[in-house]
């Protein structure tokens, strides 16, 4: 039988999973816990119990042993290799090597989409392909039905996309298909030691928890990969491998393109992923030019404290504070910010902060992660330097 | 000790509060202990150096901008020091430096650093741990006020409707005096004799004053010292703008959160319409803990503003045809009461020529924070309007009215407002707590010309108010902007008595130069 | 036009604190919502319906308290809704999720379009509307930021990404997933309060749907959660030591490792 079971010589009626469900699925009942109807299933009770009086059950089934190898989706952008391809066949090359079975690339685009040769020279032992016109748009039906042929064709054990746009459109629309498990946006993967199956880590609640995730009897295990964490492969020309290319199959065609436009990439300081926000400490107008360098260096927004904006060096839309716009990046490197009360409140839902300020007492440091006690402007001479010489 | 810093050019920022006017100092110094404040001022006071105290500089009334001499800056004092449980109710001891929104994020999280707190207050948080989820009732629009700033103007804000204000829920302070003797006051524990105080500091020395003899209006009201008979000495230091000593510490007064807080915003197509909406629900049955407006200048300059700027463009649309916005908030134990109260609120807008369509109701915290956004967002873009024009022409600076009246007077001081702004063609936006009848009438000058005939309305607008029963600040405090109001409001005779009241405390009249006082009534004290 | 909305209970927020007696986590998101990236969808179709004409239903898969937040997209302008509440139907993955909602769709019999938010805030997988789609056999756009233009037969919707500004005709019946930029969700009115406690509403189990016990709830899901944990933050300031160019590197260093 399938469900949540509750031990009751081991529970003790203590209460701590009742106030831990989220869904009031728990009552105490005669100093036991009991199950209601609002129960979901979601196993934060059996974590938190002290007692391990509380256990899912579910039945197990046989995973199909004839799936083997491990492989990425080899995404285009345009006739090239999407970056996340190179982190995607790195994270594989270990998880194969790791599995004794081969690493395999599955490759799809338009008539000029040659890059078997590039994805073994980084780590591919195998290339399916399937090129033609009609594949050269990025289409999630299309690429399903290749995929689909592909994969009942050579059976992969496990099945990386990256977490792109076009990754996290894709991959669920061919898990479906598949009737198979998909875990979206995994920040780590390794290889269970016992039992061989794919153990995936990924954030949830908004990153305040880190799930690890298993699919125990389906094939492929799918995983969406978020980009930029793992590390990428390095290419070695002299590796061989072998290329297979696979028919078009049937599909509809439902979405037709009428205009693709690149994006300009200015985005609103709110939603930045990582923030550079220079304050009085960078000293001249001049130096907020060294602040938008290295932003557009490494990728990041720029915002300032409210007094650049009062003394009319910066842009309002840039304000960070309570008074501008409140920010939750990833990554806030604040640059001789003295850290008022109301700009501390704007910055309070950045994950982690970075500070440069030359007076170590600064109320800044008081919310970062990391401290530098120096001169702003040296410091970020001294990243343009490095950012360059890569 | 903490030293006393001279002041350079790096800290300009300290010489500006959210009224926008910039003062002088000489020397600053951020201490972070009641020993160290006593140090400072024992230092600084000996030498005659006059000290202005400031906590989160967000007063509109000039209060915290330096008057040259010594800028005793408080941000730094701002640990939750206890918690105390008492027939229910909770008190947690702060200092007065720590900002609103950190003590509230303290509360909602039950998170707070009990590192060096006393073994029966480590108890009395567990205890606070397993309550029922405890709020500060107090709420200034900006949440970046300190607590201590919050005391010395006796803050309120919308809530205030139902709460009163922040005077209600100060139980207990400590106040260190220029010679750094400490007067501990608990609510309760100092009353006066008529209208004679008698109060004994740590140090043994025995200060008596004498209250002003003026009646109080009895409307909201924050404008000058509080004084009635038999009154306790903790209503006399709060509200008094640190004019009579530096609060080291406060204890306040927790209560538990209402579980279920709806917002609703109710829009009409005239200003009538929503005063009319206003009377007949503060009489309804839907018992609102706040009652706020936005008048038809304040919807637009919010339009304009959303469409200019990315920062707003969160905030819902305001549909064209709306030319006054009221809100209303309902506190309750349960949702179906609120609901009733909601079904109340409808009934009575319809009644006075309202839309229950043309409404947005907040019921989760989501739908609260916009439009939480929104009230917030209407002060905010009238700022950026205003720097804009100072860029231009910097003489222009906000002119804000911060009045209330009686119940009775409503309609008549919306009147007197309207007649006022026309008569003179000034532009303006209006918000506030009116159900409390106390407008904030903002005047937006276009140049120096309007600037002095907005002055000149205000001065006009004092004496009527004044003639209402009313006050010349309900909320603001008086600070330096509004010290000639204040004369207009009780009289040469009695801002005397002020000023007798505070030599008792600061013989030497070197704390908040030129809050309360207006420098002439000052120069003639000390000469 | 009929168009269905997607919606998903989520905790209203998602901080996940630790209770500061029993040092347990205490995932109190006091009030449960409205998935506000759902909120976005069901702002887009009552518009849609505005202009077009129709009717929009909202269709949730929850416990039965879910009702109350179906109830509150009708005060939003949703005119019915469909709750699917089984046991059978607990502990689903995005698979078994879909499935069920696949099966509430077909009971509610022919639509144009589906829209659902981009993700759920909780679990920000994104997956439930591909694999929707997938189910029913009908085409998807995901992240749409516009709809440009909706007849019977086509959709011609906008939608950014990887770095590019697409347009995009879709054949209906179609589903979307829509983006925060799509527009400004309303608050609800007294009015809609009204309507919302007493519009209709139906409450389906996993027998009124027709499901196979097999593929819903925990036994049809593939995956699995073994563990949950919080990560570890240092809330202490560490201040970084050695040269400039040493401080400046390990700066560096941290942009890599927040990707993770």
């Amino acid at each position: 039988m399938t469900g949540l079971r509750i031990d009751r010589n081991q529970c003790v009626g203590c209460g701590i999973c009742a106030k831990t469900c989220a869904f009031g699925a728990l009552e105490i009942k005669e100093k036991k816990a009991e199950a209601n109807d609002n129960c979901a299933l979601c196993g934060m009770c059996v974590d938190v119990c002290p007692f391990q009086a509380i256990s899912i059950e579910k039945e197990e089934q046989q995973a199909d042993r004839t799936y083997r190898d491990v492989w990425v989706f080899a995404e285009l952008t345009g006739d090239r290799l999407a970056p996340v391809v190179r982190e995607l066949l790195g994270a594989g090359r270990k998880l194969a090597d790791q599995k004794g079975c081969r690493l395999a690339a599955a490759l799809i685009g338009g008539g000029n989409a040659f890059r078997e040769a590039e994805l073994i020279s980084l780590g591919a032992d195998v290339v399916y392909f399937c090129r033609d016109e009609k594949l050269a748009d990025k289409r999630e039906e299309p690429y399903t039905a290749v995929l689909k042929q592909m994969v009942e064709r050579y059976r992969p054990e496990i099945f990386l996309f990256g977490a792109t746009a076009f990754g996290r459109s894709l991959a669920p629309r061919l898990a479906a298909r598949l009737q198979t498990g998909l875990t979206a946006d995994c920040t780590g993967l390794s290889v269970e030691e016992e039992n061989g199956l794919l153990r995936q880590t990924r954030p949830a609640f908004g990153g305040n928890l880190m799930a690890t995730i298993l699919c125990p009897a389906r094939r492929p295990q799918m995983a969406t990969v978020r980009p930029g964490v793992m590390p990428p492969a390095q290419a070695d020309t002299g590796r061989s491998g072998i290329v297979r290319e696979v028919p078009l199959p049937e599909f509809p065609e439902r979405i037709k393109g009428i205009k693709r436009v690149p994006l300009p990439p200015a985005k609103s300081i709110a939603d930045a992923e990582i923030l550079v926000v220079a304050g009085r400490g960078i000293g001249s107008r001049k130096n907020l030019s060294l602040v938008t360098e290295f932003a557009s260096l490494i990728g990041a927004e720029y915002g300032c404290s409210r007094p650049l904006v009062d003394g009319g060096w910066c842009e309002y839309p840039h304000q960070v504070g309570q008074t501008g716009c409140s920010v939750a990046p990833k990554l806030l490197i604040s640059l001789g910010v003295s850290g008022a009360i109301q700009h501390l409140a704007g910055i309070s839902r950045a994950e982690t902060i970075v500070a440069v300020n030359t007076d170590p007492h600064a109320p800044i440091f008081s919310v970062s992660r990391y401290a530098v006690v120096g001169d702003c402007v040296e410091i970020l001479k001294e990243w343009i330097r490095m950012l360059k010489c890569r | 000790m903490r030293e006393i810093l001279t002041f350079q050019p790096e800290y300009a920022e300290y010489l500006r509060d959210e009224s926008r006017k910039t003062g002088r100092a000489d020397s600053i110094s951020f201490p972070e202990t009641e020993e160290e404040v006593r140090g400072i001022l024992r230092q600084v006071c000996a030498a005659g150096v006059p000290v202005t105290i400031q906590g989160g500089r967000t007063g509109l009334a000039a209060a915290a901008v330096p008057f040259g001499g010594h800028i005793l800056n408080l941000s730094r004092m701002n640990r939750v020091l206890g918690i105390r449980q008492e027939d229910g109710s909770f008190f947690v001891r702060v200092q007065p430096g720590l900002a609103l929104l950190e003590l509230r994020k303290g509360l909602e999280k039950k998170n707070f650093d009990t590192e060096g707190w006393r073994e029966e207050e480590r108890q009395a948080f567990v205890e606070f741990c397993r309550a029922p989820e405890q709020f500060f009732p107090t709420d200034p629009t900006e949440t970046s006020a300190t607590l201590g700033g919050m005391a010395a103007c006796n803050a309120s804000g919308a809530r205030s409707f139902r709460y009163g204000a922040a005077r209600n829920y100060i139980q207990a302070l400590r106040l260190v005096l220029t010679d750094g003797d400490v007067l501990s006051l608990r609510r309760g524990q100092c009353l006066a004799e008529g209208r004679r105080f008698s109060l004994v500091t740590e140090g043994g020395r025995r200060i008596y004053v004498e209250l002003p003899t003026y009646q109080m209006p009895e409307t909201k009201n924050a404008s000058g010292y509080y004084a009635a008979e038999a009154m306790d000495a903790v209503d006399f230091i709060v509200g008094s703008d640190g004019t009579l000593g530096v609060m080291t510490e406060l204890e306040l007064k927790l209560l538990p959160l209402p579980p279920v807080i709806w917002g609703v915003s109710c829009f009409f197509e005239t200003e009538n319409q929503a005063v009319a909406f206003v009377k007949r629900l503060r009489k309804s049955g839907a018992e609102p803990a706040a009652i706020e407006y936005f008048d038809g200048g304040a919807l637009e300059i919010l339009r304009l503003q959303k469409k200019r700027s990315t920062a707003f463009s969160a905030l819902p649309d305001v549909e064209d045809w709306a030319a006054a916005c009221v809100y209303a908030e309902i506190h309750c134990g349960e949702e179906e009461e609120a609901l009733k109260h909601l079904y109340e609120i409808g009934r009575e807008l319809t009644a006075s020529g309202g839309r229950e369509e043309a409404t947005w109701v907040a019921r989760n915290d989501r739908d609260r924070e916009q439009l939480q956004f929104f009230r917030h967002a209407v002060p905010e873009s009238v700022n950026m309007q205003i720097d804009e024009r100072r860029k231009v022409d910097p003489v222009i600076t906000k002119l804000a009215a911060d009045m209330s009246v009686p119940d009775s007077c409503l309609s008549q001081v919306v009147a007197l407002y309207r007649e006022g702004l026309t008569r003179c063609g000034l532009e303006s936006a209006t918000w506030g707590h009116i159900g409390n009848n106390h407008l904030h009438v903002n005047i937006l000058p276009r140049d120096g010309e309007d600037y002095r005939k907005g002055k000149e309305l205000y001065r006009e607008w004092a004496k009527k108010v004044t003639a209402m029963g009313g006050a010349v600040s309900a909320e603001h405090g008086v600070g330096k902007l509004k010290a000639d109001y204040l004369t207009v409001m009780y009289g040469k005779e009695h801002i005397r008595e002020m000023a007798m009241a505070k030599k008792a405390f600061d013989p030497a009249f070197l704390l908040g130069r030129g809050n309360l006082f207006a420098p002439d009534v000052l120069g003639e004290e000390e000469g | 036009m009929k168009i269905i909305v997607c919606i998903k209970q989520v905790p209203s927020s998602n901080e996940v604190r630790l209770d500061p007696v029993t040092k347990t986590i205490v995932r109190d998101g006091k009030q449960s919502v409205i998935n506000p990236f759902d909120a976005y969808a069901i702002e887009e179709a009552v518009r849609l319906k505005e202009t077009c004409g129709g009717a929009v239903t909202a269709l949730s898969m929850g416990i039965p308290a879910t009702e109350r937040l179906l109830r509150d997209a009708m005060s939003r302008g949703v005119d019915e809704a469909v709750l699917l509440s089984d046991r059978v139907f607990a502990g689903s993955d995005t698979l078994a999720t879909s499935y069920a909602l696949s099966l509430g769709v077909r009971k509610l019999g022919p639509f144009s379009l589906i829209l659902c938010g981009k993700m759920a805030v909780d679990g920000d997988t994104a997956q439930i509307g591909p694999e929707l789609a997938e189910m029913l056999g009908i085409p998807h756009v995901t992240e749409v930021n516009r709809i440009l233009s909706v007849t019977e037969e086509e959709a011609v919707v906008e939608k950014q990404a990887d770095g590019f500004l697409e347009t995009l005709s879709v054949k209906l019946p179609a589903l979307l997933t829509v983006s925060k930029d799509i527009n400004m969700p309303r608050l609800p009115s007294i009015a809609g309060i009204r309507y919302s406690e007493k519009g209709p509403f139906r409450l389906l189990g996993a027998a009124d749907v027709g499901a196979d016990p097999e593929r819903a709830g925990l036994s049809g899901s593939p995956t699995q959660v073994v563990k949950t944990e919080t990560p570890r933050r240092e809330q202490e300031c560490t201040y970084l030591e050695g040269t400039q160019a040493e401080q400046a590197a390990a700066v560096l260093d941290l942009l890599r490792e927040v990707r993770r």
